[in-house]
């Protein structure tokens, strides 16, 4: 990523759009929407001044939601470029309101509000889509519970909780004990802001709030003290809950016994049939992870049968089995139901058994397919080619790379999904079909002669 | 003839047919969506089957 923020040769337009492709092989004219950043790129320096003070919590999406980031943000620590960006949906200053905290932060003075977008027009040789995939969403699977129960989580989320840098730390909490988390960080607030108004009380009055309490009780107790009353009352119900949540919560570990579901949209007629090709290897691979991070941790995971085909798969996908604690079981799991302490439990025929089991785990995790991009559609209208049936960009099996316009080329999962090994190989065999396009050699000069 | 390359998406991908680009002497303009590139690649945290760090 470093490599392309400084090569001489790329110039890297982040934060922007194609819009418009017009033209032929050879000479398109291309144009891009710069979306406004609100924020100088030549200026910024990256530092997180601004995002220090700002006031707005937003939902992080690089860590899938699991924690928030400001409404000026940069999308992930070692992001390339580290120009900082302000989000137009949630900044106080774009809503209308009052605010400018980060202006008077930078040091830059690189904030800038009233930036517009910029078009830019390009003059291309060729094109190279390489636009990605999306996960698909598992809750259009109901039996699987996914946002209804709170530790069924998909790969990626749960590819967040192992790094250093996710909301977690790389611990393995689970969902429902973080949100238990948050409730008692809430309450414990609103305990102390009860407290300073309690104590200016007690203060003003020399008596303590237990006291009074007693008296209003017998009713010997002033009427003008009714509103300190009803502070202590809504202070006594709120200190009990907080002391049981608290208690449950030193009963709290990180997620040990792990579960993965393979196939989750893939292989499935009633979504893609088509099979993903690297969900089992990222699931053997958060599995080796997991156990690496805790050695008490054992996992599960269940499949139609685990494809590990690639240079080196089939080793590790033993090496997982004999010392990362994984077991494959040949399954595919029918439902999902919540069982006592959060934990999700897996209703599921063991085929070796030919029994119907339930077996119940810390942490559920969804291998999710390989859907194509949301956008698709409109990508496609933009650049004048074709998807294919299940939505990704149309190739012939003579030239894998050629979309159905001569001198686009499209490479990674946008083709079809594939893993980072393969995505590389792709993009590179796109890069040299891009370049045949605009080299102009004798068989080329003869056929146009 | 136009010599510049156009690269849509800034995932692994894209990153791997702009630097290859890039080496072999062309001007490459490589658009992305988001804020910064990465894509999916730069949300993991391990990759297989090395368990090299993603970013």
């Amino acid at each position: 990523m470093l490599d392309v923020g400084r090569h001489p040769n790329i110039e890297l337009m982040a934060y922007s759009e194609v819009e418009q492709v017009e033209g032929s092989a050879g000479c398109f004219k291309v144009r891009v929407r710069r979306k406004a950043r609100y924020v100088d790129e030549a200026k910024c320096t990256g530092c997180g001044a601004c995002r220090e003070k700002c006031p707005t919590d937003v939902l992080d999406m690089y860590n899938e939601g699991h924690s928030t980031r400001k409404a000026i943000y940069s999308w992930f620590a070692q992001g390339i470029p580290s120009t900082h960006t302000i989000d137009p949906d949630h900044c106080r200053v774009l809503q209308g309101k009052k605010c400018g905290v980060c202006q008077k932060r930078c040091e830059a003075g690189a904030i800038d509000f009233e930036q517009k977008d910029k078009i830019v027009e390009l003059d291309i040789g060729a094109i190279i889509v390489a636009t990605g995939y999306t996960v698909f969403d598992p809750g259009k699977i109901p039996e699987y519970r996914y946002k209804d129960l709170p530790n069924v989580v998909t790969a990626v989320e749960f590819e967040r909780f192992l790094s250093a840098s996710g909301p977690t730390h790389g611990h393995i909490d689970r969902p429902s004990d973080i949100l238990a988390r948050r409730e008692i960080a809430e309450l414990e607030k609103e305990e102390s802001r009860l407290q300073k108004t309690l104590a200016r009380y007690e203060e003003k009055a020399g008596a303590s709030s237990q006291s009074v309490f007693e008296a209003f009780a017998a009713e010997t107790a002033p009427p003008e003290q009714q509103q300190w009353m009803e502070k202590y009352r809504e202070y006594l119900p709120l200190t009990e809950k907080l002391a049981a949540l608290r208690s449950k919560a030193e009963g709290f570990t990180t997620a040990k016994r792990l579960a993965f579901i393979q196939c989750v949209g893939s292989r499935d007629l009633r979504f893609y049939p088509f099979c993903s090709g690297f969900c089992c290897m990222h699931s053997i691979k958060e599995a080796i992870i997991a156990h690496e991070h805790e050695n008490a941790t054992t996992s599960v995971i269940f499949g139609m049968d685990i494809r590990a085909v690639g240079k080196g798969f089939d080793e590790y996908k033993v090496r997982g089995g004999n010392k990362s604690n994984i077991t494959y079981r040949r399954s595919r799991v029918a439902e999902i139901v919540n069982g006592p302490n959060n934990n999700p439990v897996l209703v599921y025929e063991d085929t070796q058994l030919q029994k119907v089991v339930r077996e119940d785990f810390d942490l559920v995790i969804l291998a999710t397919a390989c859907a194509p991009n949301e956008g698709m559609k409109e990508m496609a209208a933009i650049l004048g080619i074709e998807l294919n049936r299940f939505g990704f960009f149309k190739t012939r099996p003579e030239n894998p790379l050629d979309t159905t316009r001569e001198g686009i080329f499209v490479c990674g999962c946008a083709h079809s999904p594939m893993d980072i090994p393969e995505s590389v190989a792709q993009a590179s065999s796109a890069a040299s079909r891009a370049v045949q396009t605009v080299t102009v050699t004798p068989a080329k000069l003869l056929k146009i002669s | 003839m136009n010599r510049d390359m156009l690269v849509i998406g800034g995932g692994i991908a894209g990153i791997q047919s702009s630097l290859d680009l890039a080496e072999m002497g062309f001007k490459v303009y490589l658009v992305e969506r988001l804020p910064s590139i990465g894509g999916k690649m730069a949300q993991l945290d391990k990759t297989f089957p090395t368990n090299d760090c993603a970013i």
